[in-house]
Parts: structure tokens; C-alpha cells; sequence
């Protein structure tokens, strides 16, 4: 039997996936799968929610909503990432620190 | 799902009435899709094609936004999404001024005319993220919370990133978006975890309240300080401010004008929002209080005390507007619903004073090139318009008289005073002392700039390149406003 817990298990794991990612900076692609997994977190949580919610479904709607809204900020990353490859030939975020105090 | 069908009469019909109060925004995304069309097919004939839509597009939503100040307040606007009551219809005609300003200072910004993109995409990008500012005012549901604060991050990202001439501009830009999305990906785990105690997105709702003082203190306290992740990102408060110095300095000047004012207007609005959604003796009001008044105070001193050391103008204007975000929550504690004359004052000269700077710093550094406050030497002779307003308009920063910075403070000091005595909170105490310690503070690295200007001299004449003049007379309106409202401060405050 699979329950709730389950469920918040499996989206507790990925967030902290995603937040390792995150935080060890390697390479700033790596971070961008780290965000997609922690947004995938949150995701998995509100299906899960949802199901207890059986006259809005509110947490199904929010994650369509997360979902597409996560790709639109992958690509504006993307692009960006890209931009900043042409003049630092790198995307390890430690290399890329002209602007500092 | 069959069981829904004989609803969906009611349902549609909701829906369309409640249209006529998103009018402005409806403008807005009609101005969007024309901007699109005049960047693709009229820019070509007439170079100004998409400026004319982009002006008249917010024009006449700020004009609809005042038009709609005489509607009465409605509660459940499209199933309890928005609320539409007179601080999201304040807080839009201001959105609405600012980004008037923007796009009048982009119109004479060097780096942006020059630029073979041109600037009928950064126009477009403008109007959504004028729209998820508008939203942001006025949302009282989660979902619509989250979407209206990822509006307008995507927007500014692409802002940010727009010319991408230099490394630094990139390497803002990827900053942001690196921060931006983590902040909100918290913010989206928080709410999933809101969501699920709660059962209910609606933040004013009964149910929500009910399901929060039902939870676990801690739980609930975990899950707000995800949520507040993502409302301290576009904040800037600290402990999330790191992004701010770094992309204010790289961002294209306009650019960060742009973000230190707009988002700031709604992101404090929607602060409010939800701070006084819940009842005061809520265990979550109390805790979202706690977080507001601890952060308020590290906002003050570190964003006053790290300007203190900084060079560039713009690095120096960043933390100068962390110190002012700690100043604005410190107005967002002090008010009690329904009294917010004081705070969208604040807002307002706030959002005056920031443009004005940013304009002047940027028209002399067309000029001259300086960038450096040591670079300012003996220009105050050379641009002595530019100059004076600038020092105007630093002293309102500072919050000195006769200027409505003054008077800005004044207010929220004296709204703090009244609330302690009144709850006899320690916290509001602490609050004044550190509000007037940072404001002698700010003091010190403000002055730099006219001791620069006015009282030392250089011995290398610059050469001074032409620009365009209209925004000096810009600056110097703004400059003439902020000394009128400081004179005269019940003709903005009595409109309130």
C-alpha cells in the first residue's frame, strides 16, 4: 500500500537532491537540473495533496502551473547561459566573478 | 466531472463579471500583443512604432486604474483568485507610473539605442511583467501569488539580460536567474506544503486559517520560511539580498532602476497582503510578524553599513535600496489594515527618488563615462543641473527636510511610536533605534557624492560627449516633486 507518506518521502529526497546540486556549484548547467528537480519536489508534493482535495483539485491545477512555468524559466536560463559562455568560454559559476565587493 | 456541467452557466458567468475589473490589465495584454506585431511590421517604416504602443498602452492603463478607484471593493474576483480593493488599485497606477518612467528612460539610453536588437522586444517584455506586477497587488490565492511573482522574474531575467554587450552584463543576468529560480523552487515546495495542510490555496480563506492554527507550530513555521524564500527574493531582504548588489551594478542602468522600484511596489503590497490576511493572534501571524521584524532590522543595518565601503554609484545605490527595503517592512509592520496611506506614500517618493538617481547616474555617466563616486571630481561646474538634482534627491534619500523623504519617514516613525505604545511591543522599539541609526549612517555615503561634485576638483578636464537633454528635464521634474511633496505632502496623501 502506497500512503501520503510515501509520496512526501520520494519529494523530500528529490528537493534534497536538487539542493546538493545546487549549493556544490560545479557547473551552472548542473544547477539548473538541481532547481528542476527541487521544482519536481513541489510538484510531486501537490499531486499528492491533491488527491484529499476532491472538490477544486488545486494542487493538480498548481502543478500544470508549476510545470510550464518551470520550463519558461529553464529556457530564459538557457539562453542566458549560453550568452555568458561566448564571453567567459565557461559556465562554472566559481570562474565567472567579475562582479564582487 | 458530469456532475459539474450544470454549473458551468454560473461559473462562466462569474467569470464575466468579474472582466471589467481587470480592464487595465486587459490593456495591457491587447498593448503586448501590439507591441509584438509594430516591433515585427512598423518599426521597419517608423522607428518609433512600438515606443508610441508600448507609452500609450500604459497610459491608459494607469488612466483605467484610476477610473476604477470608485468601484467598490470585490472580495472574490474570479473565484477568490484576486481581491479588488483600493491598495491593488493604488499599487497598480503606481506600477503604472514607474514603468512610464522606464520606458521614457530607455528612450534615452545610449547602450539601449545603439543596440541591433533594438527595443521593441524589451517593450513587450515590459507589459507581461507589468501585468504580473499588477496581479502581485492584488492576489489572495497561492497559485496566483506564484505565477504573478514568475511573471515577473522571468521578465526581469530577460531584462537583465537583455544587450548582453559585456561579460559583466551576462554575468549578472546568470546570477539572477540562478538565484531566482532557486528562491522560487523553494517557494514552491513550501507551498505544496502549505497546500497541504491547509487543503485550501486561498490565503484569506477561512479554511486556510483554520488549517494553519491546526498544524504543528513547527511545521507551519518551516513552510512560511520557504514561502517567504520566494517573497524575500523579490524583496531583496536579507537573508535574500545576495543577488541584489551584483545585478544592480551589471544590469543595463534603466534596467536597474526598473527593478529596484517596480517589483519592490508590488512585493511589498503583497507582503501586506498576507501579513494581514490572518488574525493578530494567530500563531502564523505572530511568527510571519516575528520573521518581518527580524529581517527588517538585518535589512537596515546591512544594507546601510556594506554602502558605506562601496565606489560605484550603482553598487552604492543596491545596498542604499536594501537599507530602504528594511525601511519599507519596518512601514509594513507599523500599519494596521486598512491604514496604508503611509506605506504607499513611502512607496511612492521611494520610487520617485530611485528613478531620479538612477536617471541622473546614468545621464552622466553618457556624458562623462564616470561610473566611480572618486570619478564625480569637479563635475558638479561642468553639470551643474544634473548635479543639483542629484543632491536633492540623495538628501530626500537620506530622509532630510525640505524634501518628501523626510516626510516619508517622519510618517512611518511616527506610525512605529504609535504602535508600540499601543502594544507595547519591544520589537517596535528596537525598530526606531535602528531606523534612526541607519538614517545618520546612510548620511556618510550619500554626502560622498557631492564632496566629490562640489567641493573637490580635478585636474584633468573630461571630455564631455553629447546625450540626449530630455531626461535631465525628466530628473529635474522628479527633483521638483519630491521638494513639492515635501512642502506640501497632503496632495499626494490625501488622494490615498
Amino acid at each position: 500500500m502506497i500512503t501520503l507518506t510515501h509520496f512526501l518521502v520520494v519529494g523530500a529526497c528529490l528537493f534534497s537532491t536538487g539542493l546538493y546540486a545546487v549549493l556544490s556549484r560545479r557547473n551552472a548547467l548542473l544547477v539548473l537540473v538541481g532547481i528542476e528537480l527541487m521544482i519536481n519536489a513541489a510538484i510531486v508534493n501537490l499531486v499528492a495533496f491533491g488527491r484529499y482535495d476532491k472538490s477544486l483539485y488545486g494542487g493538480q491545477v498548481f502543478a500544470l502551473f508549476a510545470i510550464v512555468l518551470a520550463a519558461a524559466a529553464v529556457a530564459v536560463a538557457l539562453a542566458i547561459i549560453l550568452n555568458v559562455y561566448k564571453f567567459y568560454k565557461s559556465v562554472n559559476p566559481e570562474d565567472i566573478s567579475n562582479l564582487k565587493d | 466531472m458530469t456532475e459539474l456541467l450544470p454549473h458551468i452557466t454560473d461559473k462562466l458567468d462569474h467569470i464575466l463579471a468579474g472582466l471589467p475589473m481587470l480592464l487595465p490589465e486587459l490593456v495591457l495584454a491587447v498593448a503586448f500583443l501590439a507591441t509584438i506585431a509594430s516591433g515585427l511590421f512598423v518599426d521597419h517604416h517608423w522607428r518609433n512604432g512600438s515606443y508610441v504602443v508600448t507609452t500609450a498602452g500604459i497610459v491608459l492603463t494607469g488612466i483605467y486604474g484610476a477610473l476604477q478607484l470608485a468601484l467598490p471593493t470585490v472580495d472574490d474576483l474570479l473565484f477568490g483568485m484576486a481581491t479588488m480593493d483600493a491598495l491593488g488599485q493604488y499599487v497598480r497606477i503606481l506600477t503604472s507610473a514607474v514603468c512610464l518612467l522606464f520606458v521614457l528612460f530607455v528612450k534615452a539610453n545610449p547602450g539601449f539605442n545603439a543596440h541591433r536588437k533594438k527595443t521593441s522586444d524589451l517593450y513587450s517584455i515590459l507589459l507581461a511583467v507589468h501585468i504580473g506586477l499588477n496581479l502581485m497587488g492584488m492576489a489572495t490565492n497561492w497559485l496566483m501569488v506564484f505565477v504573478a511573482i514568475e511573471m515577473v522574474s522571468i521578465g526581469s531575467y530577460l531584462m537583465v539580460g537583455y544587450l548582453s554587450n559585456e561579460a559583466r552584463q551576462t554575468e549578472a543576468a546568470m546570477k539572477y536567474v540562478l538565484f531566482g529560480s532557486v528562491c522560487s523552487a523553494v517557494m514552491l515546495y513550501g507551498l505544496s506544503f502549505l497546500y497541504g495542510f491547509t487543503g485550501d490555496l486561498d490565503f484569506t480563506s477561512a479554511a486556510h486559517i483554520r488549517g494553519l492554527a491546526g498544524t504543528a507550530p513547527l511545521l507551519t513555521a518551516t513552510a512560511l520560511l520557504f514561502v517567504f524564500t520566494g517573497i524575500g527574493f523579490k524583496l531583496s531582504f536579507v537573508p535574500f539580498h545576495f543577488w541584489t548588489p551584483d545585478v544592480y551594478q551589471g544590469a543595463p542602468t534603466p534596467v536597474t532602476a526598473f527593478l529596484s522600484t517596480a517589483p519592490k511596489i508590488a512585493g511589498i503590497a503583497l507582503l501586506s497582503r498576507i501579513m494581514y490576511a490572518w488574525p493578530a493572534d494567530s500563531a502564523a501571524f505572530q511568527y510571519v510578524q516575528t520573521l518581518v521584524l527580524v529581517s527588517a532590522i538585518a535589512t537596515m543595518l546591512l544594507g546601510n553599513l556594506a554602502a558605506l565601503r562601496q565606489t560605484n554609484v550603482k553598487r552604492m545605490m543596491a545596498y542604499s535600496s536594501i537599507g530602504h527595503t528594511g525601511f519599507l517592512m519596518m512601514a509594513v509592520l507599523a500599519y494596521s489594515s486598512g491604514e496604508y496611506a503611509i506605506l504607499l506614500f513611502y512607496l511612492a517618493v521611494y520610487a520617485l527618488m530611485n528613478m531620479g538617481v538612477f536617471i541622473l547616474a546614468d545621464y552622466i555617466e553618457a556624458r562623462t563615462g564616470a561610473t566611480n563616486v572618486s570619478e564625480y571630481r569637479g563635475l558638479g561646474k561642468t553639470l551643474p543641473t544634473a548635479f543639483v538634482s542629484f543632491v536633492i534627491l540623495l538628501i530626500s534619500l537620506t530622509g532630510l527636510p525640505p524634501t518628501a523623504g523626510f516626510i516619508a519617514k517622519l510618517f512611518v516613525f511616527s506610525a512605529v511610536f504609535s504602535n508600540w505604545q499601543l502594544t507595547g511591543n519591544t520589537g517596535m522599539v528596537l525598530l526606531l533605534i535602528v531606523g534612526a541609526l541607519t538614517t545618520v549612517l546612510s548620511l556618510f555615503y550619500y554626502f560622498k557624492v557631492p564632496l566629490n561634485a562640489f567641493l573637490r576638483t580635478s585636474e584633468d578636464a573630461r571630455e564631455i560627449r553629447p546625450a540626449r537633454t530630455y531626461v535631465v528635464v525628466l530628473a529635474t521634474l522628479i527633483t521638483a516633486a519630491v521638494l513639492l511633496l515635501g512642502i506640501f505632502p497632503g496632495w499626494l496623501v490625501d488622494l490615498f
